[in-house]
């Protein structure tokens, strides 16, 4: 281990936050370097100091009841659940009663179409919006985003180009903080696709992309917390998928759709 | 990203997405008030302390507060894991929200990750014998640090949160909350050490 880097990972170090291998090679580097190993102690005698001598502010009890009082417990709160009106309740007024039964009907009419609803078969859009987002959620669980890691241009569409019998149009974004990652394969809507991943500080943005026949209407969804949106342009569909927000993504896919 | 990040602990932990109790389906708004006030305000002091040291003042601290809580109440049912880092990150972002509205000039360059710089020398002599601070001008030090370095410090060193909670809760990558710590601590014990340095100087003249 260098000192430059011991001297990096000292902080991570005395946080507790190191992993145990790279603590073991940095106590080795400490046993051996007595002014490395007199920084630590200085900087653990800094932490303690800002933990016993830096104010802790506790809240003003007259602050919490003041919060408390204001949380909204009674029925004036606007996101107050639906099933609320099936339930009986004290405060209810002589004249709602008789709209109980009518909500119950309503209930029993609703989840009958939701049911409905559910057996039908998904459209393709759906059935394909499924799919990229498994997809999406497939490769953060796996921490596995790419088989083809670069962030050059030249070297990701050859790679995706070789294997696939079209040849995705591979954006440079870097300019605009997009910062392309790599690629990767998938089969998406029985068919091999290319992927595209592009990174915007901590968020992954993965686009997909494969040859479609006509040109599909811009659209936006937002699907359990990630945003997607799609487009077509020269021949190609787009699926993208991120949890970026909704005002960064559009700016990406802007930029994406740019002739 | 830095190289040696790989180093850290939680660096490739999964995103949990559900790892939290389901909503009770028939829960009444007394029942959810009830199970509000058991999750969440118990982090209530964390929540003010936080307040407290980004806005500087106790009088905007308790309005930051009493919003975000109120905040925090809308959103309950977006809980996922761990309370106390997700309420602090509502007083975070109400704490934007209220710095932009009452202080615009001071957002400048707040989230901007460009500020971001990495420790490359060891830290040197300016790391004094650290126990001899004095309790106010330790205190002067962090509150005249910047605010990305301020936030973080306050979080690791008084809210003992690991660095995958302050990551969460600054919305940084944990490699960023590393280096931040790192200037922090060194910014504040180089305002301390010019500050006795001074102060010696007077004395043994």
């Amino acid at each position: 281990m260098t000192r430059e880097e011991a001297a990096r990972l000292l902080h991570a170090y005395i946080d507790g936050e190191l992993d145990p291998v790279k603590s073991l090679e940095l106590e080795a580097h400490l046993a051996e370097n007595p002014s490395v190993r007199a920084a630590c102690e200085r900087l653990r005698g800094m932490s303690a100091a800002i933990r016993d001598k830096a104010d802790y502010h506790p809240a003003p009890a007259w602050l919490e009841a003041r919060v408390r009082a204001a949380i909204p417990a009674g029925p004036e709160n606007v996101s107050a659940p639906w099933w609320r009106w099936l339930k009986p309740a004290g405060s209810f007024s002589a004249a709602a009663d008789w709209l109980r039964p009518a909500a119950s009907f309503a209930a029993v009419a609703l989840v009958t179409w939701v049911v409905a609803l559910g057996t039908m078969r998904p459209s393709e859009d759906e059935r394909i919006t499924q799919e990229v987002l498994a997809s999406h959620v497939r490769a953060t669980l796996a921490n596995r985003f790419y088989d083809v890691a670069s962030s050059d241009q030249h070297t990701v569409k050859p790679w995706l180009s070789a294997r696939l019998a079209f040849s995705p149009p591979v954006a440079d974004l870097s300019a605009s903080g997009f910062e392309l990652v790599g690629g990767r394969l998938d089969y998406i809507g029985a068919q091999p696709v290319a992927v595209l991943v592009y990174k915007r500080r901590q968020h992954l943005i993965d686009v997909f992309v494969w040859p479609v026949e006509a040109q599909k209407t811009e659209q936006t969804l937002a699907h359990d917390g990630f945003n997607i949106e799609r487009f077509a342009r020269n021949g190609m569909g787009f699926w993208v998928v991120s949890d970026l927000s909704r005002n960064e993504l559009d700016d990406f896919v802007r930029l994406l759709a740019a002739p | 990203m830095l190289a040696a990040d790989s180093a850290l602990l939680h660096e490739t932990d999964p995103v949990a997405l559900h790892d939290t109790d389901p909503v009770p389906l028939h829960e009444t708004l007394s029942e959810r008030k009830r199970r509000f006030e058991q999750w969440v305000l118990p982090h209530f002091d964390a929540a003010y302390n936080l307040a407290r040291w980004l806005t500087r003042n106790d009088h905007d601290a308790q309005d930051v507060v009493q919003e975000a809580v109120l905040r925090a109440y809308r959103f309950f049912d977006g809980l996922r894991g761990e309370a106390k880092p997700w309420l602090l990150s509502i007083v975070r972002n109400s704490f934007l929200t209220w710095l932009h509205i009452n202080r615009p000039a001071e957002t400048v360059g707040f989230d901007d990750g460009a500020i971001d710089l990495i420790p490359t020398d060891a830290d040197g002599p300016e790391i004094l014998a650290a126990r001899s601070f004095d309790r106010k001008m330790l205190n002067e030090a962090i509150a005249a640090l910047p605010l990305q370095f301020r936030e973080v410090l306050i979080l690791r060193e008084l809210e003992d949160l690991s660095y995958k909670d302050i990551a969460r809760i600054a919305d940084v990558p944990i490699g960023t909350v590393m280096s931040r710590l790192a200037r922090a601590r060194r910014l504040v014990a180089q305002s301390l050490g010019a500050t006795s340095n001074i102060s010696g100087t007077q004395v043994h003249k």
